[in-house]
């Protein structure tokens, strides 16, 4: 009995965390019906920008330079052609994003010389990593997704599948392909009562991953931009034709989608270490959504806990019986029969029938 | 003021709909435009609006303008914050997913202030239907409530020129009525109305100009009077032209005139 509850509740912390990476395939499913296979990368791209903050990481020049150019070239064109900026401020501005980001990847932020408390530090590096992160997102649908607005989702989803392989090549020109050590060092909450121990790393995963889920349903759900987020999931040509910016709503959908993949990201590298092979983590997406429903977002949430929940079961309960790796295979084999029964997933949604 | 000028548009690089379309529509009038399935009705508000980059269609010749100003290859947004033109497109473009207040907040995104609760009122004040339910799914209204939401919608954007698509469509006469209606008396708040309709009698009843459309060209225009007295109006769209019986061969053998002009 004990076991029972240590493993369900290790199980929905963890769960947690997959809900927030089902979270970032469901919006962007919804905005535009493609699925982002580059969400492992996207993790992998995530982390390692808050691990240059937060661990003062420097990159040698010849690596440092291109992205500084990438950087600015890529706010002026969003400057110019997207918040209308004229030319005399989109330049400059570009300029000056591209200038501040070539110096944080060569010189270092050096936060810790700055900040002693380490939770201070990582209440510092959290939103600008997760910015950058935003950033990289947005760039990201700028480049291959804007020219593809009103084709098929298909072809989306085969560039995100490229896109997959292009960022992780990037990740290991940049950072190479060893392991960095990963410690947050986050202040100790470890919760211990009676038999029970629930460890402090995967506690904090839970409740940052809860707390980012809860502000984007917030922003979806009650503010004014996720209005037009909702209204142009539904059609782009309607939102476009009301007046929305279908075009800049998706860039901000691939933002945020970005920077909720790069919180679960450094709550994944939290539990052992950082490196490119951990990209494999973010396809546990992939029953997550399929299992929920691919268009429900609270649907996500039930599916990574049930996804999660179902992993450390098998983890405690049949590995013990010599079956080693099973704990990968089982939300898998759960996710069969769930699609057996209901093929649109648990909380799919219900097509509007009008009467 | 709104001119087409020779205007030509084709889809997909190969198929070519409006074939050098030109009109105008003038300031506080309501222009009928009707025309036969396929004859680029849609197409012209499509590329009025901006929204023919979106369907992959490409104005190759002529221009679209606004008061003087060329308004052709412009963004549909931009198009309409800047020069308050707003496109209902066909079949009722309401967001089926989202509750009726929420659909009219939608609409109102390019022009967020502190009167959108206000105008939300008075687009209730025109469709009452709509303040009863307004917490409801839009998906789950009546062809004739979506309609009027979706001109609601056009309503809460503060257009100066309304571009409606067949908004009779798949709606019973008495809808159909009132709904044509509240487009008269919005005309008669002071905005320009262009009516793309296949209802041709009723609205032409409303209209003060109107126009035919065929095989993407203007073959025939006038005041609504007049097209709805013309011989051939009355028997190609209105159904009431000599009272004679006419053998189906001879419309199948395509033997009416193509050439109206």
């Amino acid at each position: 009995m004990i076991d029972l509850i240590q493993t369900l509740g290790s199980g929905i912390l963890v769960g947690l965390v997959y809900a927030l990476l089902g979270l970032c395939i469901v919006i962007i499913f919804k905005a535009s019906e493609a699925f982002n296979f580059a969400i492992g990368e996207f993790l992998i791209l995530g982390s390692f920008l808050f691990y240059v903050l937060f661990f003062n990481e420097t990159l040698p020049w010849h690596r440092a330079l291109p992205l500084g150019v990438l950087i600015f070239l890529f706010f002026s064109y969003v400057f110019f052609f997207d918040i209308r900026a004229r030319f005399v401020i989109a330049i400059p501005s570009g300029l000056v994003a591209g200038f501040l980001i070539f110096c944080v990847l060569f010189f270092g932020l050096n936060l810790s010389s700055l900040v002693s408390s380490s939770l201070l530090r990582f209440i510092i590096a959290l939103p600008m990593g997760l910015l950058a992160a935003g950033f990289v997102g947005s760039m990201v649908e700028r480049i291959t997704i804007k020219p593809l607005l009103g084709r098929s989702p298909i072809s989306m989803t085969i560039i995100t599948l490229g896109l997959g392989f292009f960022l992780r090549g990037c990740i290991q020109l940049i950072w190479g392909s060893h392991a960095y050590p990963f410690f947050l060092d986050l202040p100790d909450i470890t919760m211990e009562m009676g038999d029970f121990l629930f460890l402090s790393d995967p506690i904090w995963a839970g409740i940052l991953s809860l707390l980012t889920f809860g502000l984007v349903i917030v922003f979806l759900f009650r503010s004014r931009w996720g209005l037009a987020i909702r209204a142009t999931s539904e059609d782009q040509a309607k939102a476009m034709a009301f007046g929305i910016n279908s075009r800049f709503i998706l860039l901000i959908v691939w933002a945020i989608s970005a920077l909720c993949i790069a919180v679960a990201g450094i709550m994944i590298s939290n539990f052992g270490a950082l490196q490119v092979g951990m990209g494999y983590v973010g396809l546990r997406a992939i029953p997550v959504v399929l299992i929920g429903g691919m268009d429900s977002i609270g649907g996500a949430l039930i599916g990574g806990i049930i996804v999660g929940v179902c992993e450390s079961l098998a983890g405690t309960y049949i590995e013990p019986m010599g079956l080693i790796g099973f704990k990968d295979v089982a939300p898998y084999i759960l996710l069969l029969i769930v699609l057996f029964i209901r093929p649109y997933g648990l909380f799919g949604t219900v097509r509007i029938e009008r009467v | 003021m709104l001119s087409i000028e020779n205007l030509r548009v084709v889809y997909h690089d190969v198929i070519s709909v409006l074939n050098g379309i030109s009109l105008g529509v003038k300031d506080g009038e309501v222009l009928i435009i009707i025309g036969a399935n396929g004859a680029g009705k849609t197409t012209l508000l499509r590329s009025i609006s901006g929204m023919i980059e979106f369907y992959d269609g490409d104005i190759i010749e002529g221009d679209v303008k606004m008061d003087g100003t060329s308004i052709k290859g412009l963004d549909a947004t931009d198009i309409m914050k800047r020069f308050d033109l707003t496109y209902v497109m066909e079949d009722r473009p309401v967001f089926w997913y989202l509750t009726i207040e929420e659909n009219l907040g939608a609409a109102s995104f390019s022009r967020w202030d502190k009167r959108v609760k206000a105008d939300m009122e008075e687009v209730f004040g025109y469709f009452p239907v709509l303040r009863s339910m307004k917490g409801k799914r839009a998906g789950y209204a009546s062809g004739g409530e979506q309609q009027m939401l979706a001109i609601g919608m056009a309503l809460m954007t503060k257009p100066k020129i309304l571009l409606l698509d067949e908004p009779s469509l798949g709606l019973a006469p008495l809808i159909t009525e009132e709904l044509f209606s509240i487009i008269s008396q919005l005309n008669q708040t002071g905005i320009t109305i262009m009516l793309v309709e296949q209802n041709a009698h009723a609205a032409l009843g409303i209209g003060t100009r109107g126009y035919v459309v065929e095989m993407g060209r203007i073959v025939l225009d006038g005041t609504a009077q007049e097209l709805l007295e013309n011989e051939d109006v009355r028997e190609f769209y209105l159904g009431s032209g000599k009272k004679e019986r006419k053998s189906y061969k001879d419309a199948k053998r395509y033997k009416r005139r193509k050439r109206w002009l």
